[in-house]
């Protein structure tokens, strides 16, 4: 079995080994990069800056509630707001793993920039195993480039520090709820956001199209979950996909985009099956989508498909 | 503490084959396929997995030095997915493109007795992700499970413990993954 203590207290001696001055921590306030912080904070203390960036495709009220945590956290922080340097780098990029590598490269352009200003050496990611097994290398195939792996640019100037590099989400979580951290259940959330729930080109409009999409899944979901009509899935989302149907709205003739529901169980997202979701409960969600962006939106679409063959995100 | 070693052929899944026998509190390491067989001999390890492995390299091309492991290693051995393709093709059996490949859930049938089955049912769901599969059993090699769609899930060497899973042992979502393991366990250990 995996034991959180364990694992705490040898990595923080790790830590302390490792890393030999001021240090940055890519925070997205999610459970990987939030147990780093912890476990990078108790090594090092405030030589530790924790940096969150905005990149705009970010769900609905996620940096507010990023800023409390780093606060709740006592973190010495950085918020950035980069959301015009995000969009204006995706402009006309559809392919995905353009995409991811963009993001990747944008992010670390940013660390750098702050260790300069900084003087900082070392910069800690809360990568976990899937990450860099799925980015692939000379040797195993690219799955799909994450951001913090694969679509690291090779010029990089900061050495990197990932505490997490042989974990799976569920130890992460059980370490997190060793550290007694609010974020402990939090579902998983990629770091490129919402430019991976978007098929084709992310624009700003799209992202709010999407995000508005996201925000009804996960509320619908969890209050279903609370009630005790389904378990809360391991993840739960809504993707905009490029494609457009015909619909009727109104006695009249619509031509929208279509949403796809997301939803599937896992423990370490090597493999998935999709969530249950009773039937209600996704008429509920498929009716607020299609009244909320009518104008849009007039069709979703649930999907039935296991990892493998398919992965939990689209992109 | 027994010791089982994990030989990466490249495959998405070799980190949970090393994370199940972790879990089992087995002494066990990932290394490389290209490592020399006498520094393997030298760890007096008690079992191999050959992992699973990139698009198509159990069909063709070799798996690093997994041949020479074969005929040297005379230990407990599981090959798994492009693994045990390998294993079929090294002792004279045939691997082809499956007619119909099989990807996640799929239902294994056992259709004989052994020691790798302990405390595991005639009809389980496994986790599977294949593009090829084993089409003819090498001699002295016997079959002992299928799937709807695959015929050879399950190959065993007729005096050796040495084995070939087509499906994923290691994945969560496969019923009696760990079972499988601990059985394998048991027998490197008796060896």
């Amino acid at each position: 079995m995996f034991k959180s203590e364990k694992f705490i207290e040898e990595t923080i001696k790790k830590i302390r080994q490792d890393i030999k001055g001021r240090t940055l921590i890519a925070f997205s306030g999610g459970v990987d990069s939030t147990v780093c912080a912890s476990l990078v904070n108790k090594a090092i203390g405030d030589n530790l800056i924790a940096v969150n960036v905005d990149t705009g495709y970010m769900r609905k009220n996620e940096p507010e509630s990023i800023k409390k945590l780093m606060e709740h956290m006592k973190l010495n922080y950085r918020f950035i707001d980069a959301s015009d340097m995000f969009f204006e780098s995706l402009k006309g990029v559809f392919d995905p793993e353009e995409k991811r590598k963009i993001i990747g490269e944008n992010f670390i352009r940013i660390f750098e920039n702050v260790a300069k200003d900084e003087k900082i050496e070392y910069l800690v990611q809360g990568t976990i195993a899937p990450d860099w097994i799925e980015s692939g290398d000379d040797f195993r195939d690219t799955i799909k480039s994450h951001h913090n792996v694969g679509g690291l640019p090779e010029d990089m100037n900061l050495k990197l520090i990932e505490p997490l590099r042989d974990l799976y989400k569920d130890e992460v979580r059980k370490v997190a709820r060793s550290l007694k951290l609010i974020v402990s259940e939090k579902q998983p959330f990629p770091g490129p956001g919402l430019a991976i729930r978007i098929l084709g080109e992310a624009t700003r409009e799209r992202t709010q199209i999407v995000r508005e999409a996201c925000d009804i899944v996960e509320k619908e979901i969890e209050n279903a979950a609370k009630n005790n009509n389904m378990e809360l899935p391991w993840q739960y989302f809504a993707v905009l996909l490029p494609t457009k149907s015909v619909g009727v709205q109104g006695d009249k003739r619509a031509y929208g985009f279509v949403i796809a529901i997301r939803a599937v169980q896992s423990i370490d997202a090597m493999t998935c099956v999709f969530s249950k979701i009773p039937s209600d409960i996704i008429e509920k969600i498929s009716n607020k989508i299609t009244n909320n962006l009518g104008n849009k939106i007039n069709r979703v679409v649930y999907d039935i498909t296991n990892k493998p063959p398919g992965t939990v995100e689209w992109e | 503490m027994t010791k089982i070693f994990v030989i990466d052929n490249g495959g998405q899944w070799t980190h949970r084959e090393w994370r199940t026998l972790k879990y089992l509190d087995v002494d066990t390491k990932i290394i490389q396929n290209t490592t020399p067989v006498k520094e393997i001999l030298n760890e007096k390890v008690n079992g191999l997995v050959l992992s699973g492995g990139s698009p198509r390299i159990g069909l063709e091309g070799n798996l690093g030095n997994c041949a020479e492991i074969l005929d040297k290693v005379e230990i407990p051995i599981i090959g798994i997915c492009a693994g045990h393709q390998f294993i079929a093709r090294h002792y004279g059996g045939k691997v082809e493109p499956s007619k119909i490949p099989e990807f996640g859930k799929v239902e294994l049938i056992i259709f004989e007795k052994d020691p790798i089955f302990n405390n595991i049912v005639k009809k389980s769901i496994v986790w599977e992700s294949h593009n090829d599969e084993v089409t003819k059993i090498p001699n002295n090699f016997i079959n002992l499970a299928n799937s709807e769609n695959c015929e050879i899930q399950i190959i065993k060497h007729k005096d050796k413990s040495l084995y070939g899973f087509q499906f994923h042992p290691e994945v969560e979502h496969t019923e009696y993954g760990i079972q499988f393991f601990k059985n394998f366990i048991k027998l490197c250990e008796s060896n």
